[in-house]
């Protein structure tokens, strides 16, 4: 992520009127006054912030990758779609309830060729991961560290992984920004001093995307690493949680990513409970921030619980196999 | 849980088809809410009770079209589905939805929520090829059968639709599951809801209407709502409510822009909308979106005077400077209420719809659109007022459709009138429900309410250490304030103590009771009675600090410095007090003033006990009027208005009533009583923001808008006098000099026009305003809150949650979910305003009802009572302003008529209209004719005659005529203003005695009613003025409560 700010003629795609430049703020990644009720805590992609009506509206104009500005406004707290996210029974869209996870299944050691590999499916969002390595520096060599690996992640999504097809699989800022977060998270939690002057590679695909993919893939990501035999400090494992009504909901789908809800992704260390990685991009009350971290950790280990299951399957699968 | 996927064919942003795939987690344990479940469901809330002999599953098309039928509290055990919840949602928007849930959410209605589609065997996925609206049945139908299935067969289930084919399909599949229509249903199981029956019947023609439209456009259609949306972030359409002129409803409306919009001065007025087309179907109240017109269209206010008759000839007719006009292109928001209507007479011109069934009825508030109405019943309805819902206003037809809901009576009875003006402010009172007043504590002869000796230890007693006394006006039934005083540590500190009734304690968080005084927000006070909002054994009794009786109480407790009046220490709790005297104002001043009163509670000890009592009860009432002066001198210097004397410096937040100009002797104690009360609210105030300071409730004042003042700086620098209105301290101070010797009305008419220039005070969580903004005005105070009257306030019951759990912060104990969030928080606090302002709306106008009651049963030609004194305080083109101090009526009085008649003065001040022309002035206004020339000027006192204008249809007005311009010469004996201000407060004494009497003998309200309503179709006269002294009466009971702001 990078510290920047764009002035752009702003204009909204559908109508193609002008916001004069006075209207917006720049948003950089600064996290505004921490003693204002609301954090105002961006992300670089979000270029500009029209003029709060009454303090509680906030329009953000969003730059796509290519084409037009796009208008679209949110609630701090309620939606835009007038979707109910949270009934008053306590069930979301889906029919979860607020702390439950969506259904997670995942197999280990899917390809033969790469040192280690796996699928894993968050309800619908689906993620294959694959490792190389630990091997020698390719590349630039003076990336070389003498004493710990290098850990190189690339993330992308295939076209088909979306409602409409996507035109650009990887390289775009997202995916970038994404590849940069997973290589941040890995950094924390493989045990890279074992392997000086040596790199691993994580290529992760996401084949259909329904929400969550950060943190899918970290998921499928930690598997693929343990099927590659690469010491780490403990499983990785990522959640998302959101903040509706007082609420926080775990692990959301598209439905409720795109419904307006302040959303947190957290990749923990269950066993430590050290925090990998933590990144939030909406405005969310202080106060509300203690009790979201918690929900997210404890979805987290709910994760754990179960690719532990799967690590342990696999690995009497394999035994079998080799006939121990 | 067993995951299966559901594909949803969307529309992107872009209007393409999109095909979404969601997941769609089923589960087997889905509460059934049912107390007959076999299967423990984990049912927590409200449960449907398993003594009725069926439960009703509605179809989806009948929660989406007749929803008002099941909201018949008669109708038991009714399980929505989800699926029509969603359709609700969906076909008719978040309005409705809301609705829904706030039926299933409100423990009154038996009524629950199932979550038919989250179920694994209820749930039936889409088939291909099946249409949404036998897809949606076929859900409630298999919710229906899981049900029967699921409470083992104990209930039979009856599931109501109103497709034929359904019937056909599946009323024999399956025993115990029966699928009728709502006609049947309601014939055979309700057959004695007449009501339902006829809104049944009236919906279902509304519908068929419907679908018989024309075609011919009438408006242009709305834009879609994404257009609106972005149209209004780029600043191209303007939002706001639309408020349609009450004087000229037919062609002049504006958009009041909330917020930040004003960025040039232009747009801070408003925008204008003229004319029907230009409305474009929006209704008074409704949020719209409007377009700007070119500024070469634009258009001003018409400043004549129009008065309630409605068909004026527009045209000629002077402008204010142009406004911003533009035209309405969509609506977000549709307001519509309740309305009342009039069914008009039969006549030739009610035939020339093609269908005789279809009525056109006149709403009661001029604003308000004609109404479409189709019934079978019109003739038998005609001069009544009926209660409609408007459907739905199509872009092909120049009226809305409705339909008629209950009928309320005949136009111009009383008993109809006062329930118009309840549901015109969407008032609904309905008497306490036996649940409800099964949570009361009971206190009867037989069974005298005690105090728990564990709440008696809890808390701390007062009832020996201080001398605890009431000051309420006479025959006051609900005492909710007591004061204490007492000098402390050899003179050197002073304990005031105020103590309110302990209302929380009783009402609890949850209860019924509660979520009935939460909706009522406030006890209603109309002219000729009142509804309370907590149950009279409350009210009236167990909450109520009556003298010489335990109660428990809510304190707080200064010690001041006895000659700084500083505060050394405070102290906030829960009491047990037990007050000594009940005293009244008159007799509290009585005692301050040294003069032979005699005391009640004294009146059986013997002569020098009662001496020796009676000296220290006015010591402690002196010393409390040498506190509350001080503390006003210290207000004083921050800038507090006075405007009007007590009563109207406190009605400029309660009301800005102008009942409250008849006169009353403003006595000091009455000042003193309020001026503890404000403390107290204040110091609560500091309290519970300090200590929550994101989630207490206050009250805010917010400063008035400067072009508010404009006519008031007008008409005072007329009078030549100076008024700055740049601060509330400057505002005082200047309204405290313009005093014209001469005339006291001068000023009494200045500090008037400044009271309707302030804006409304208003109810509000911290958390969501800043700081600076809790400024409260008219007090000026810098946090201010109401505490002292939670009686008959459900303010002060929540602010008194807040300062239990603030004492609990301070013990260092958890305070138990007392507190609310400050989203739920701010929803109450709006609630509660926007319910206020219906309560004072209503309180205004049963007031004008009752006078023109009054003046309706006499001659305006021959009776002296309708000739009285006037003061013009505003010039307009045709016309002027005047005030009546006599009965507290603020009118138009014109001195041009349609015809262009002008009014003529002749030699000895009488007026008649001749021909002539009329010139207007800033400060007065002349008349030229074949006598001469007659100039009014603002201040002048004239002669007005009164009289009602009525109309079948509309309220009542009162109508100002001028018949001469000199002063009315107050001759005749029997007008209350020659009586003497001492006459009249006897008057009004007596009257109030009589009434209370009247209350010991009539308890119940209901017989009350009737009684007054024999006595007012007598029609005799002292009957009917002594109705008249009670709205007075009853204005100056409520100013008191009023007072405590």
């Amino acid at each position: 992520m990078r510290k920047k700010t764009y002035q752009l003629p702003l204009c909204c795609c559908r109508c193609n009127v002008g916001i004069p430049i006075a209207d917006c703020i720049q948003i950089r990644l600064v996290i505004y006054n921490p003693k204002c009720i609301y954090y105002k805590y961006f992300w670089a992609v979000c270029l500009a912030i029209v003029l709060p009506e009454k303090g509680r509206m906030g329009n953000v104009v969003r730059r796509r990758t290519r084409g037009a500005l796009r208008c679209s406004s949110f609630e701090v707290c309620g939606n835009m779609a007038g979707l109910e996210l949270l009934s008053d029974q306590g069930y979301r869209l889906d029919g979860r309830k607020a702390t439950e996870l969506r259904k997670v299944q995942a197999r280990m050691g899917v390809f033969a060729q790469a040192d280690g590999s796996a699928y894993l499916e968050q309800g619908n969002t689906k993620a294959l991961a694959v490792v190389y390595g630990p091997h020698e520096m390719r590349g630039s060599r003076s990336r070389t560290r003498h004493d710990r690996a290098v850990i190189n992640c690339q993330y992308s999504m295939a076209t088909f992984s979306t409602a409409e097809r996507k035109r650009r699989p990887h390289g775009d800022r997202k995916s970038t920004e994404m590849s940069l977060h997973l290589k941040q998270t890995f950094e924390a939690a493989v045990m890279t001093q074992l392997y000086p002057r040596s790199q691993i590679d994580i290529y992760v695909k996401i084949l259909q995307s329904d929400g969550g993919n950060y943190s899918v893939c970290v998921n499928a990501a930690t598997l693929a690493v343990i099927d590659a035999g690469i010491p780490m400090r403990d499983y990785v494992c990522a959640c998302t949680v959101g903040f509706v009504d007082e609420t926080p909901l775990a692990d959301l789908c598209y439905a409720e990513e795109s419904g307006g809800v302040s959303s947190l992704a957290l990749a923990l260390l269950p066993r430590g409970g050290q925090i990998a990685l933590l990144q939030m991009d909406a405005r969310l009350h202080q106060d509300h921030l203690e009790a979201l971290i918690e929900a997210a950790m404890t979805a987290c280990k709910g994760v754990s619980k179960v690719l532990d299951e799967v690590v342990r399957q696999h690995l009497e699968e394999v035994s079998v196999l080799s006939g121990e | 849980m067993i995951k299966t996927e559901r594909i949803l064919h969307l529309k992107s942003c872009r209007g393409r088809k999109v095909r979404v795939v969601r997941e769609h987690y089923l589960r087997e344990r889905v509460p059934c809410y049912s107390s007959l479940c076999q299967g423990d469901c984990e049912n927590d809330g409200k449960v449907l009770p398993g003594d009725l002999t069926h439960y009703v599953v509605p179809d989806v098309g009948v929660v989406v079209d007749y929803l008002e039928i099941l909201e018949f509290r008669e109708l038991q055990g009714i399980v929505f589905t989800q699926t029509a919840c969603q359709a609700v949602q969906h076909s008719k928007g978040r309005r409705q939805h809301n609705r829904l849930r706030t039926l299933l959410n409100d423990p009154r209605h038996d009524c629950v929520l199932f979550a038919n589609e989250f179920q694994e065997y209820s749930y039936c996925p889409r088939e291909k090829g099946e249409s949404q609206d036998k897809w949606q049945t076929r859900c409630v139908y298999s919710a229906a059968v899981w049900y029967h299935n699921h409470l083992a067969g104990m209930m039979d289930i009856v599931m109501i639709t109103e497709d034929q084919d359904a019937i056909a399909e599946y009323s024999s599949l399956n025993s115990g599951v029966y699928v009728i229509s709502i006609q049947d249903f309601l014939q055979e199981f309700w057959p004695r809801l007449q009501a339902a029956h006829e809104l049944y019947s009236s919906i279902s023609q509304a519908l068929q209407e419907k679908e018989s439209e024309g075609s011919q456009k009438e408006f242009a259609e709305h834009l879609a709502a994404e257009v609106l949306e972005a149209g209004i972030k780029s600043g191209r359409y303007i939002k706001g409510t639309l408020n349609i002129s009450k004087h000229r409803p037919q062609n002049e409306a504006s958009i009041m822009t909330d917020g930040l919009s004003n960025k040039d001065a232009d747009m801070s007025r408003g925008v204008l909308v003229l004319g029907i087309k230009n409305r474009n179907r929006a209704v008074h109240g409704d949020v719209v979106v409007v377009e700007l017109l070119p500024k070469s269209e634009w258009k001003g206010k018409v400043t004549a005077l129009a008065g309630g008759q409605v068909d004026e000839k527009s045209g000629e007719e002077n402008e204010s400077k142009p406004m911003p006009t533009g035209r309405v292109v969509g609506i977000q928001q549709r307001n519509w209420r309740d309305y009342v209507v009039t069914f008009p007479p039969r006549d030739g011109t009610q035939s020339q719809s093609r269908n005789s069934q279809r009525i056109l009825a006149v709403p009661w508030d001029r604003r308000i659109p004609k109404i479409r109405i189709s019934t079978q019943q019109a003739d038998a309805l005609q001069d009544h007022r009926v209660v409609v819902r408007i459907d739905s206003w199509e872009s092909t037809s120049l009226y809305p459709n409705g339909h008629s809901v209950r009928v309320l009576g005949r136009a111009g009875e009383l008993e109809t009138e006062v329930q118009t003006i309840l549901i015109e402010n969407c008032i609904h009172v309905p008497p306490f429900s036996d649940a409800q007043l099964r949570e009361m504590p009971v206190n009867s002869p037989e069974n005298p309410w005690r105090m728990d000796p564990a709440q008696v230890a809890e808390r701390r007693d007062l009832r020996e250490s201080h001398l605890v006394f009431s000051i309420d006006p006479r025959g006051c039934e609900d005492v909710d304030d007591t004061l204490s005083v007492r000098s402390l540590a050899g003179g050197e500190l002073l304990e005031l103590g105020v103590h309110i009734a302990d209302v929380t304690h009783f009402v609890k968080e949850g209860s019924l009771t509660n979520l009935e005084a939460r909706t009522r927000a406030t006890t209603y006070y109309l002219a000729d009675r009142r509804y309370d909002m907590l149950p009279a054994v409350l009210s009236g009794d167990l909450c109520s600090l009556l003298g010489g009786v335990d109660r428990y109480a809510m304190s707080v407790i200064w010690e001041l410095d006895a000659n700084t009046l500083n505060v050394k220490s405070m102290w906030y709790g829960r009491t047990v007090i037990r007050s000594s005297y009940q005293l009244h104002y008159e007799l509290a001043q009585a005692l301050l003033n040294g003069e032979q009163a005699e005391v009640p509670e004294l009146a059986k000890l013997g002569p020098e006990e009662k001496d020796a009592k009676l000296a220290q009860l006015t010591q402690a009432l002196e010393m409390l009027t040498h506190i509350a002066r001080q503390l006003r001198a210290q207000r004083d210097r921050g800038g507090a208005l006075e405007l009007e004397g007590v009563e109207v410096r406190a009605q400029l937040d309660e009301e800005r009533n102008i009942t409250a100009l008849v006169p009353r002797q403003p006595l000091e104690v009455h000042e003193t009583v309020a001026e503890c009360m404000i403390y107290a609210n204040h110091w609560v105030a500091r309290k519970i923001q300090e200590t929550f300071p994101h989630q207490a409730l206050l009250r805010r004042h917010p400063p008035p808008r400067q072009d508010f003042f404009r006519e008031l700086v007008d008409s005072a620098t007329a009078a030549g006098f100076t008024i700055d209105t740049g601060t509330n301290k400057a505002l005082a101070e200047s309204l405290d000099r313009a005093v014209d010797p001469q005339d006291p009305l001068v000023n009494r008419v200045l500090r008037m026009m400044a009271t309707t220039a302030m804006s409304q005070a208003l109810y509000f969580c911290t958390g969501l305003e800043s700081q600076d903004q809790y400024y409260h005005y008219g007090l000026a105070l810098d946090r201010y809150t109401h505490f002292t009257s939670p009686i008959r306030r459900y303010a002060d019951i929540v602010v008194h949650r807040l300062l239990t759990a603030a004492i609990d912060v301070d013990r260092g104990v958890d305070p138990c979910k007392a507190l609310v969030g400050y989203k739920e928080l701010e929803e109450t606090a709006y609630h509660i305003n926007s319910r206020n302002v219906a309560a004072q709306h209503a309180q205004k106008l049963s007031t004008v009802l009752f006078q023109c009651l009054y003046f309706k049963e006499r001659d305006p030609q021959t009776d002296p009572r309708c000739v009285a004194d006037a003061v013009i305080y505003s010039i307009r083109d045709n016309g002027m302003l005047v005030f009546v101090p006599e009965y507290g009526v603020k009118g138009p009085v014109y001195v041009k008529d349609r015809e262009g008649l002008v009014v003529a003065v002749g030699q000895d001040g009488s007026c008649e209209w001749q021909s002539g022309s009329v010139r207007q002035y800033p400060d007065h206004i002349t008349t030229t004719s074949a006598c001469g020339t007659a100039t009014f000027r603002l201040f002048d006192h004239i002669t007005v005659r009164i009289s009602v204008h009525s109309s079948s249809c509309h309220p009542d007005s009162l109508k100002l005529e001028v018949i001469s311009n000199k002063r009315h010469c107050s001759g005749e004996p029997q007008q209350p203003r020659s009586q003497g201000r001492s006459q009249l407060v006897q008057e009004v004494v007596r009257l109030a005695e009589e009434a209370y009497q009247q209350a010991q003998v009539v308890a119940a309200r209901r017989p009350k009613l009737s009684r007054e309503e024999r006595e007012f179709s007598q029609s005799k006269t002292p009957n009917l003025y002594s109705l008249l002294e009670e709205v007075r009466e009853l204005a100056l009971m409520d100013l008191e409560m009023a007072a405590q702001m």
